[in-house]
């Protein structure tokens, strides 16, 4: 049944394929239309006979001598030669046609106009064959023939696509293997070195301990800190007690002083140690051991979990330090390093901006300062809960009067400063460039010191220098700015629009003397609002005092209605008066380009057609043609050159151009006559 | 075709029809193969090309950068990833670095038609070598006086072993590989020799078709050419089969049999270009024959040498004689395909349809089994015409660039062609059933009788059972 109406469908079917063809090829587009290219592919899908029409009008398309023709038969081509075999066996046949017109390879049979689109047709053509003989060239000979013949004998240079990208993961591959063989390596020596590497840690993690204990024991012994019962009862709310809970903890805190001194810089040094080093070469490892896909699987399980303990072990010693109240400063200072530097960033795109760098400073100063209030908190909280919330007000006072200071490298450096600093050691190898390096060159204390003296830099504020505004001669104002003296038009005054001086001292007595609405009315329509809204508030004030409170109301919202409709009508009138200025302008513009010649009706025409773009107004543009492709396009170089040879310019401007190459041959070529 | 088989059995066709009715089908459905693939060493155009004729299993081609290559067409050196293509590259490859080897392009390679051991090639450097195949080295040379156009050598010649060699100069030499000296000049021409074939009838008669668009009949045991083709003496169509003159002459033929010059004194005057019939020209024959003897004393067999006939206008690029020898295909400068009756030495005016062929260089002809079809390189294509009729069969296009050389393969009913794009490719018939089985990777081995020879069928089998 299917074929009957196939059968019966083909004479009218077998016209449908290329008058599609005809009409997708006659296009200006870069791509063919979807919905017709659909049309084609559904029509061809109907009965072989369509396909076999669809390749002879398609080779008929691609001998139109126009390039826009045949590129877009070359995308119809593609399209169907990657979806039916039959198209591909037929079209197959006529390949070295086909190449010979799309690529033109051939000197006889050069590339038809526009030489832009043939030039992207020949690209487009030649990166398709490539496609098609990567996907189909084992089944056609022919295609292999033409991509062997334009690739070697011709030397046309193909995308090589697959190539590249076997070449990509050739690479990726190689890679990866490198960092597998690293793995692997770093692996074998951790195998090797596994005990000394956890010795080491544990040596570290056993002093900490042991500082750790000594620390609390002279705690328990020397120092007595006065806890009792008594004082619990008079705080009955639950913010107090909790208040309380904290600054008890804190107590149990132990205190740096003279005695222990010794004991928490050992434990500073050792917590340093096992943060810096330690804890993050047990990372490390713990990421080797996971990416690793060693054989020695035993080790490799054993070791992750050694090492996890290790980790485990660590956070929680680090965990039992801060709980203590061991401010270990380095960690903190390297936390404030780091935040330091994010905030710096910020700081460089506006650096002219107050507010920005005030809030960034509040916010890399809330961490010390928090500590700073526990442990102030915890001196002081003992005697009085109002001290502890004056305390926090105080920090907000004192943050809003704390200087505001520009960000500089070496700013809140201090454990730098305490000792001497390593010069080379930062990280960066500059090594070789400039002879030897030092690597152990100190840069002393105090040179750091002075490198951090922080110096600030005396900032003028911006003073807006007012023009004079004196009246011209010959109209307008004068626009120089002095600051007290014009040495045209003397001491600068106050003027109004006009130039008249307005007197500042009566206007003072004015405002004063006269009621709110008339200075209102005088400084602006915001003032004059909320002068009335001033007014209504003291109304509801003393709403009993005043009788006339519903007149006074009204009379209100009449004002700030007036005020609105005045507003809107002074916008509307500005509007109308612009769109009618722009619309006399394009009248004239299309005027004076209508009457003009018809080189520049081209040109008016093109206005014309941007401008119904630009609006999106849906007026039929003038559609663009293949025919039109074809021809040149008229510069105004052209336009200009023609008129000048046209008329009677032609002699005088000719005898001026010979004359002027005349000049330019003798300057270039000075001993040649 | 089941039905056929079948049929041959039962007796009730010969298996000789059998035969050339599957032959002809496989060449009526020639087209360029996807499963044979000659991989040509060549950096240069190729001019010549040629199938062993013994085993029908090497061939061999010369090339404009002087080399010359032999493959083995039946079995293939080697298969692309998927089993799908047969790669078959050069077994022997004599190129400009071989310190015998030509310095310029070879315009002719040809086989000893005896067997493989030998191979003769003829370059534009004037020598024409006789190569040793299992050596790859050159045996013999030969000066010529000019660049070699085009060499032959019989292939049904049992009492001498000539190469003849035609050349920029304007006589033809045959050259005799037993002694390693010329043994005959041939001076008739007046410009050089652009092809030569020796007859399929007869071992001593050769042909000639040189740039000055004639083409000559060589008897080499007498002097002087025996008969000049002339395009404007002509007769309808084929031959009829027996006539008064023609049974004539078959009788003079039996009575000193070999003796073609029986027929050659009518043919060597000048006949004027009016005649059409036949029987006109034996007329005029009988006239013109006393005068020019009168006139001029010259030898016999030179005499032929003033016959300044032409077979086309420009130079003959092309010959090829039909199987059985009575007929000669010529190509010629002139865009021109003539069938000429040997026998009677006029223009039988097929019109063989539009073509363009390449001017500049010798042509190879090539012509199917049964003599039916020839195939002529036209251009980039190679187009196959019905010999009898003139219509073009089948155009072949593949090649990217002139085709300089087709051969047809019997054997096999395939076809090789070369081009200036440097390829050889192998035209062989579709066989549908095959492709699909091998795309559908079944190893399902089936005898497909597609040829009473062996060799196609192991092929498929190859195929498969990879």
């Amino acid at each position: 049944m299917a074929t009957e109406m196939g059968n019966e469908m083909s004479p009218p079917g077998a016209v449908t394929t290329p008058r599609l063809i005809e009409k997708a090829t006659n296009s200006t587009a870069q791509e063919v239309d979807p919905r017709i290219l659909k049309a084609i592919k559904s029509a061809t899908r109907f009965s072989d006979e369509e396909i076999r029409a669809a390749v002879d009008a398609l080779m008929d398309q691609m001998k139109k001598p126009h390039s826009q023709v045949r590129y877009l038969a070359v995308l119809i081509v593609d399209e169907l030669f990657m979806r039916s075999k039959l198209f591909r066996s037929h079209f197959v046949v006529n390949l070295d046609q086909f190449l010979s017109l799309s690529v033109g390879f051939r000197k006889n049979l050069p590339l038809p106009p526009p030489s832009a689109i043939a030039t992207n047709l020949r690209s487009k053509s030649i990166e398709l064959l490539e496609k098609w003989n990567v996907s189909f060239g084992i089944h056609y000979k022919q295609l292999r023939l033409g991509f062997d013949y334009l690739k070697d004998t011709l030397r046309y240079q193909f995308p090589n696509r697959l190539e590249n990208a076997a070449r990509l993961q050739q690479e990726r591959r190689e890679r990866h293997l490198r960092t597998m063989q690293i793995l692997l390596n770093k692996f074998e020596y951790l195998k090797e070195n596994f005990t000394s590497i956890k010795s080491d840690i544990q040596s570290t993690v056993d002093e900490i301990g042991e500082c750790l204990e000594i620390a609390n024991a002279k705690e328990e012994n020397g120092f007595e800190f006065p806890v009792d019962g008594d004082e619990v009862e008079e705080f009955n709310s639950l913010t107090l007690r909790q208040i309380r809970l904290e600054s008890l903890r804190e107590g149990e805190k132990v205190q740096e002083n003279s005695e222990n001194k010794a004991i928490f810089d050992a434990l500073r040094e050792s917590h340093k140690l096992l943060i810096t080093k330690h804890m993050s070469s047990v990372q490390e490892w713990i990421s080797i051991l996971v990416r690793v896909d060693a054989t020695d699987n035993k080790f490799r399980d054993t070791a992750l979990k050694e090492f996890i303990d290790l980790r485990n072990l660590i956070q929680s010693l680090k965990k039992k330090c801060t709980d203590l109240g061991i401010i270990l400063d380095p960690s903190i200072k390297q936390k404030e390093d780091e935040d330091l530097w994010e905030e710096g960033k910020i700081e460089d795109y506006k650096p002219e901006c107050t507010t920005a760098s005030t809030s960034t400073t509040e916010d890399f100063l809330t961490k010390p300062a928090n500590q700073e209030n526990e442990n102030t908190a915890s001196v002081e909280s003992e005697p009085s809960v109002d001290n502890f919330v004056s305390s926090i007000t105080d920090r907000e006072k004192l943050l809003a009067e704390a200087p505001v200071l520009t960000w500089s490298p070496f700013m809140l450096d201090k454990c730098a400063a305490q000792s001497g600093v390593l010069a080379n050691q930062r990280g960066l190898e500059i090594e070789g460039h400039w002879g030897r390096v030092d690597p152990d060159a100190m840069i002393p204390a105090e040179k750091i010191a002075e490198l951090n003296f922080h110096c600030t830099v005396y900032k003028e504020q911006p003073v807006e220098i007012r023009p004079c505004l004196a009246p011209l001669k010959k109209g307008g104002l004068c626009q120089r700015r002095d600051l007290k003296v014009c040495p045209f038009h003397g001491p600068i005054t106050p003027r109004d629009n006009n130039g008249n001086p307005i007197e500042q001292g009566f206007r003072t007595v004015v405002s004063d003397s006269q009621p709110s609405q008339e200075v209102g009315e005088l400084t602006g329509k915001e003032s004059f609002t909320e002068a009335i809204y001033l007014k209504t508030e003291q109304s509801d004030l003393q709403d009993s005092l005043c009788p006339g409170k519903e007149v006074i109301e009204q009379l209100a919202k009449q004002a700030v209605k007036n005020v609105h409709q005045r507003d809107r009508e002074a916008k509307a009138l500005k509007r109308a008066k612009l769109a009618k200025i722009r619309k006399h302008n394009e009248e004239v513009l299309r005027d004076s380009a209508i009457a003009s010649t018809s080189y520049s009706e081209l040109f008016a025409e093109h206005t014309v057609e941007a401008a119904l773009h630009g609006n999106g107004a849906g007026v039929k543009v003038k559609k663009t043609t293949l025919a039109s492709m074809l021809k040149k396009k008229v510069t105004a170089k052209d336009r200009i050159a023609r008129r000048l040879l046209g008329s009677r310019a032609t002699d005088a401007s000719s005898r001026q151009v010979t004359l002027g190459e005349d000049s330019k041959y003798r300057e270039a070529f000075p001993n040649q006559w | 075709m089941w039905r056929e088989v079948r049929d041959r059995e039962a007796g009730k066709i010969l298996p000789s029809l059998f035969t050339s009715r599957v032959r002809s089908r496989r060449v009526a459905a020639l087209q360029l193969s996807n499963r044979k693939e000659i991989v040509s060493p060549h950096r240069g155009a190729v001019n010549s090309i040629q199938v062993d004729l013994t085993e029908g299993r090497y061939l061999l081609s010369g090339s404009s950068d002087a080399s010359v290559a032999i493959y083995d067409i039946q079995q293939a050196s080697d298969y692309d990833e998927y089993g799908l293509i047969a790669k078959h590259r050069s077994l022997v490859a004599v190129d400009k670095h071989h310190e015998q080897g030509h310095k310029f392009a070879i315009s002719s390679a040809i086989w000893y038609p005896i067997d493989t051991g030998l191979f003769v090639t003829g370059s534009y450097d004037h020598d024409i070598k006789v190569w040793d195949t299992n050596t790859s080295q050159a045996i013999m040379e030969y000066k010529m006086p000019g660049k070699v156009y085009g060499t032959a050598m019989s292939s049904i010649a049992t009492t001498h072993m000539l190469i003849a060699a035609g050349s920029a100069d304007v006589q033809v030499r045959l050259c005799d590989i037993a002694s390693g000296a010329f043994t005959h000049t041939l001076s008739g021409h007046r410009d050089g020799v652009m092809t030569l074939e020796w007859s399929s009838s007869s071992e001593w008669v050769l042909m000639t078709g040189g740039c000055d668009g004639a083409i000559r009949f060589w008897d080499i045991r007498r002097a002087g050419c025996f008969l000049v083709l002339d395009q404007l003496r002509s007769q309808l169509g084929r031959r009829p089969a027996f006539s008064k003159h023609s049974l004539k002459n078959a009788n003079a033929e039996r009575m000193t049999p070999g003796k073609n010059s029986a027929k050659a004194p009518p043919s060597h005057k000048r006949v004027p270009s009016g005649s059409v019939m036949k029987n006109l020209n034996n007329s005029n024959k009988r006239q013109s024959l006393p005068r020019g003897s009168a006139t001029q004393r010259l030898h016999p067999g030179m005499s032929s040498s003033l016959n300044r006939a032409t077979a086309h206008y420009g130079a003959v690029t092309g010959l090829k004689s039909t199987k059985d020898g009575m007929y000669l295909i010529s190509s010629g400068s002139d865009s021109r395909l003539r069938l000429w009756d040997v026998e009677s030495g006029c223009n039988t005016l097929v019109n063989f349809e539009a073509m363009r062929l390449q001017t500049s260089k010798p042509l190879q002809l090539a012509i199917s089994h049964d003599s039916s079809l020839v195939f002529v390189p036209c251009m980039s294509s190679v187009k196959a015409y019905h010999v009898w009729s003139g219509v073009t069969f089948q155009t072949l296009r593949g090649h990217y660039e002139s085709v300089n050389c087709c051969y047809f393969n019997c054997h096999d009913q395939e076809i090789y062609t070369g081009s200036n794009d440097r390829k050889v490719l192998v035209w062989s018939p579709f066989s549908p059933a095959v492709t699909e089985m091998v795309r559908s990777h079944i190893d399902i081995s089936v005898i497909i009788v597609c040829d009473n020879r062996k060799n196609q069928i192991l092929d498929v089998f190859k195929i498969n059972v990879l």
